[in-house]
């Protein structure tokens, strides 16, 4: 009985099995109007997280939000004059009535208490109930600001030029769509002052909103590209187009599973769409070997059915290869992670099933004269690219050890770059140098005392201990340890306020501007203040059994190693000073800290697992260890050279990055595969009178033909994203385009050299 | 016979309704403040208050609460004595009422043995740290609002009027509007909706408890929740007391310093 071939029936019921996969096509397609989008990738950690839960507790205890934004006023001639006083009075006024906004809560001028002292009576109050009228009451502001040094640094520059409004965000509020309410507002405004929006929510919602709309206009122009180009190798506009379905089939089946099975689409998936494309790719390799196998042939049929057979195993192994290196990540930890892993490896599985059948058959299609002239330039002898693969394949074969040298000493300076490679994430520096998101972060930062906002959280195990003297000053000491990091541009917690009570009550005499020296003192200070100020002044700031106190600390930058470095000054003063406090980090800083840790070493951990998945599958494609560790080589020494570079340029591993590697890892071993796994073919048919450099070259002018084909296909379909406004977007296309490159060459200079090298050993 | 009985009793059910719709709902919210706030000439309560956090986490402050009327509808003067949180205790605070101004207001520091005035710009600001303003407590001056009558309702049992109360000034409130559901037989609001510029309700007094001590019904136990941020304060007027005949003396910075031990046992 002769074995089902999926090739044989597709070629031979091609109508069928194009109509097939068109109904599965359609039926996938039902889905997508169930499409549920989360562009917040905050959301790739659940809520049930450790980080979540405790940041949502210390919110709770704290009264405070997730999200908060800030918008800076700067006026190059000072903002206290009578006309932006004003805008700043107006301004908040209508922020405070934006849908989404926690009104009670937004701090401004005109909402932030004082607390004074006129003779014997002690004033609590907002700074600026109303706008000055005078010049005098302008300089009565002025005096307020600069006498207060809670406020200096918060919401006044120190050469008053600077001013901010901190706007919190209630649960679910979209940071983007009210910093564009709040962009209408500010626009209503004449004169000299210059607006900056700026904070987490911002850049997390822009990003989130951005990142679709550029997949939306990217995807579709690297798809056009890469058919651009495709009809330019191949000199066919249907099977340009054939090559082009295969790839939008497989997202369509892929991203309807996704939606079918209710997950939203995350921005790690969304990403998936353009990976597919890449990895479509591969099919490259078959219409090359078709073309060249019509050229010998003539018959068509013959010519789909031995095309397949002898590049059916390298791209049965390289599709398990990419789909292995994403199907790792469905053992990861972080859901998103995982579902986005699953996509891909859906996907690719889904490439490969077209590709030995929806290709077949979309082949019998083509008129047999069309195919003849396109063929013809596919002469191994006299082509011009076939001849300059030869010459490439020949130095690495004729000269062997200066190559594997040459190679070494790369690899040895890739390494040391390596090495200096931080795993960080700073979603700001997602977006361009001249983006408003990244300007208004740098202007906010530069005069103000930070737009990361993260909090320590001190916790001792008595009802009342913050009110002691010791707590006290155990806090203020803290404070003005993490004020000497230059990462910190601003601390407040309740000492501030004690001190600054102590002060007024005593006349305004700065010799007073400390802790007092008894729990009684304190606690009476505290409530003589909670009879008149904002209830959340001091629900901001300490529990409501004052065993716990919340030290508010304003970052200057967005690095994850910001954070570490607060952490670790916090550490350091409380193992000087011991005291019985805890001291606990959290706020939103603290959790991109986390989310870059957990989300970012999953998917390194995945990284690894998938490199040894892929030597494993290396070991079944070859049936040889030795063969494996030669293929493997390519893949490797285009990861670490890439890296390298990475480590170099001072990049940092962020979240791009880490998605990039493991898409890396399936597409660069693809190369080696189908270069070995064709030489080993050519060498088993035993050609009469070839020697094993002949062979070699060959399998560069045949086969590495169409490894050139891909790589060129993939270099020029993503170096469009080189002109994309988020950073991440030149990351991907520059990787990928770099790494393809890096690893066809390899492939093509590198793996001759190793075989000629080690042929005892292999052959 | 028993048919003209029948009729005879419910004259004055026909009538009732009547003389509440001609009253003004600006009349009505006057009667529920002197119900109220006004209750007796004078008044001595222990309170409890409790503040609630949204985690649950509780603070107490316990106080004996004084008040004296000097004008009905108008001046009053409050003492309070604070007993607990422990570190506050002797700590005491006075309040001169005025319905057209500012109220005055001062506090006694027991450690640094120190009485200072306390300016008073806000009356919506938090009263030592609860849910309850200045103003709830105390009351909003009645022509600072526009009061018009929406419809009846019961709260719980009892029979209330709804009014809504529209600031004149929308600057000095924190609020847009204000329902109140008062008793229409009793004085008293059993409760009340706060709602905020953005229309959304945002704070909700209501009336858990209302007793008859000496003749005058008084709402022993009240709540003021805080539908925006999650916070609660449940207050307890205990061994509430009326015209126990506080003398004008005991409304001093000397006796803010030194409270005469039979105000404050």
């Amino acid at each position: 009985m002769k074995k089902f071939s999926l090739v044989e029936f597709s070629v031979d019921r091609p109508r069928l099995v194009v109509a097939l996969a068109v109904i599965i096509t359609l039926a996938f397609l039902t889905q997508f109007p169930k499409i549920r989008t989360d562009t917040n990738p905050k959301n790739m950690l659940p809520e049930t997280s450790d980080v979540r839960v405790w940041n949502s507790e210390v919110e709770k205890t704290f009264g405070l939000y997730e999200d908060m934004i800030a918008l800076g006023i700067k006026n190059e001639k000072g903002v206290l004059n009578r006309e932006t006083l004003e805008k700043i009075d107006r301004i908040t006024s209508e922020a405070v009535r934006l849908k989404g906004v926690a009104s009670k809560d937004v701090t401004s001028f005109t909402t932030i208490d004082n607390v004074t002292v006129e003779g014997e009576t002690l004033n609590v109050r907002p700074l600026m109930s109303v706008p000055p009228k005078t010049d005098e009451e302008v300089g009565a502001l002025r005096k307020a600001l600069f006498d207060n040094r809670m406020f200096i640094n918060r919401i006044i520059s120190k050469d008053e030029k600077t001013t901010a409004i901190f706007i919190p965000l209630e649960k679910g509020a979209d940071g983007k769509e009210i910093a564009d309410r709040l962009k209408e507002i500010v626009g209503k405004e004449k004169g000299d002052e210059k607006y900056y929006i700026a904070g987490d929510p911002v850049a997390r919602d822009t990003f989130g909103a951005e990142m679709f709309k550029l997949m939306s206009i990217f995807a579709p122009i690297a798809g056009a590209v890469m058919l651009l180009v495709r009809y330019l190798m191949f000199r066919d506009f249907f099977l340009s187009v054939t090559l082009m379905m295969d790839a939008m089939i497989s997202i369509v089946w892929s991203m309807g599973l996704l939606i079918a099975l209710g997950f939203p689409v995350h921005i790690m998936s969304s990403m998936a769409p353009v990976f597919l494309m890449a990895i479509a790719t591969d099919s490259v390799h078959i219409f090359n070997e078709f073309y060249f196998r019509y050229r010998e042939k003539k018959d068509k049929r013959t010519a789909i059915v031995e095309t397949m057979h002898a590049v059916g195993r390298p791209v049965r192994y390289t599709a398990l290869a990419t789909a292995a290196g994403f199907a790792v990540l469905l053992f990861m930890s972080i859901i998103p992670v995982r579902v986005f892993g699953g996509v891909v490896a859906f996907g690719t599985v889904a490439l490969r099933l077209l590709s030995f059948s929806f290709i077949p058959a979309m082949f019998t299609f083509v008129k047999a004269e069309k195919m003849e002239t396109a063929s013809m330039s596919e002469d191994m002898e006299t082509g011009r690219s076939s001849q300059i693969l030869k010459a490439l394949a020949g130095f690495g074969a004729h000269r062997p050890k200066v190559t594997v040298y040459a190679g070494l000493i790369l690899l040895v300076i890739a390494t040391i770059g390596l090495t200096k490679i931080k795993i960080n994430n700073n979603m700001v520096e997602w977006f361009s140098k001249k983006s408003e998101v990244r300007i208004a972060d740098r202007i906010m930062n530069e005069s103000l005392g930070g737009t990361s906002l993260a909090y320590i959280v001190a916790i001792s195990s008595e009802d009342d201990f913050i009110k002691t003297p010791e707590a006290m000053r155990h806090i203020e000491g803290l404070q003005r340890h993490l004020e000497t990091l230059p990462v910190v541009g601003k601390t407040t917690s309740v000492a501030d306020f004690v001190k600054r009570i102590n002060r007024v009550l005593h006349n305004d005499d700065p010799a007073f501007d400390k802790v007092p020296d008894s729990k009684d003192e304190i606690g009476q200070f505290l409530f003589l203040f909670s009879m008149s100020a904002k209830p959340a002044d001091l629900d901001n700031v300490v529990d409501y059994q004052f065993r716990k106190a919340n030290i508010w600390v304003q970052l200057k930058t967005w690095d994850a190693q910001a954070m570490r470095d607060v952490i670790k000054a916090a550490e350091e003063y409380k193992a000087a000073h011991p005291i019985p406090m805890e001291l606990r980090p959290a706020g939103t800083a603290y959790f991109n800290l986390v989310w870059n840790n957990e989300v970012l070493w999953d998917m390194v951990k995945g990284f690894v697992i998938a490199l040894i998945a892929v030597f494993v599958i290396l070991v079944f494609n070859f049936r040889s260890v030795k063969w494996a560790i030669i293929g493997y080589i390519p893949l490797l020494f285009t990861i670490i050279l890439i890296f390298g570079v990475v480590g170099f340029i001072g990049k940092d591993f962020d979240m791009p990055i880490s998605v990039l590697s493991c898409l890396s890892l399936g597409m660069a071993v693809d190369f080696a595969i189908h270069f070995i796994g064709r030489f080993k073919q050519r060498l088993a048919e035993q050609v009469p009178g070839e020697s094993l450099s002949d062979a070699l070259l060959w399998t560069t002018a045949r086969p590495g033909k169409g490894i050139m084909r891909n790589a060129l296909l993939f270099a020029s379909a993503f170096s469009v994203m080189l002109f994309a406004p988020l950073t991440p977007y030149v990351t991907v296309g520059a990787f990928i385009a770099s790494m393809m490159t890096l690893s066809a060459l390899l492939t093509i200079i590198y793996l001759p050299a190793l075989i000629v090298l080690f042929q005892k050993r292999l052959v | 016979m028993k048919s003209i009985i029948f009729y005879l009793l419910c004259i004055p059910y026909l009538i009732l309704p009547l003389t509440a719709s001609a009253e003004t709902a600006e009349e009505a919210i006057k009667r529920a403040q002197a119900a109220f706030l006004y209750a007796g000439y004078d008044m001595k309560a222990r309170v409890v208050m409790k503040l609630i956090a949204k985690d649950g986490k509780e603070r107490m402050r316990e106080m004996t609460m004084l008040r004296k009327d000097f004008e009905e509808g108008g001046d009053q003067k409050y003492f309070i004595y604070f007993y607990q949180p422990a570190d506050v205790r002797n700590m005491s605070f006075m309040v001169w009422k005025y319905p057209k101004k500012d109220d005055d207001r001062w506090i006694f520091i027991p450690a640094l043995n120190m009485v200072r005035k306390i300016a008073a710009s806000d009356r919506r600001s938090s009263f030592v740290g609860s849910d309850f303003t200045y103003e709830d407590i105390s009351g909003r001056d009645i022509e600072d609002d526009n009061h018009s009558f929406g419809k009846e309702e019961k709260v719980g049992e009892r029979d209330c009027l709804v009014i809504k109360s529209v600031p004149k000034d929308e600057k000095g409130t924190d609020y847009s509007y204000k329902l109140s559901w008062i008793d229409k037989e009793r004085s008293l609001p059993l409760k009340e909706e706060y709602y905020s510029k953005k229309g959304d309700i945002e704070k909700v007094f209501s009336a858990d408890e209302v007793k008859e001590l000496s003749g005058i019904f008084t709402i022993t136990k009240r709540t003021m929740k805080n539908i925006a941020n999650g916070h609660r304060t449940e207050v307890s007027f205990e061994k509430t007391e009326y015209n126990v005949k506080i003398e004008d003396g005991l409304f001093t910075e000397r006796a803010l310093k030194n409270p005469p031990k039979r105000w404050i046992e």
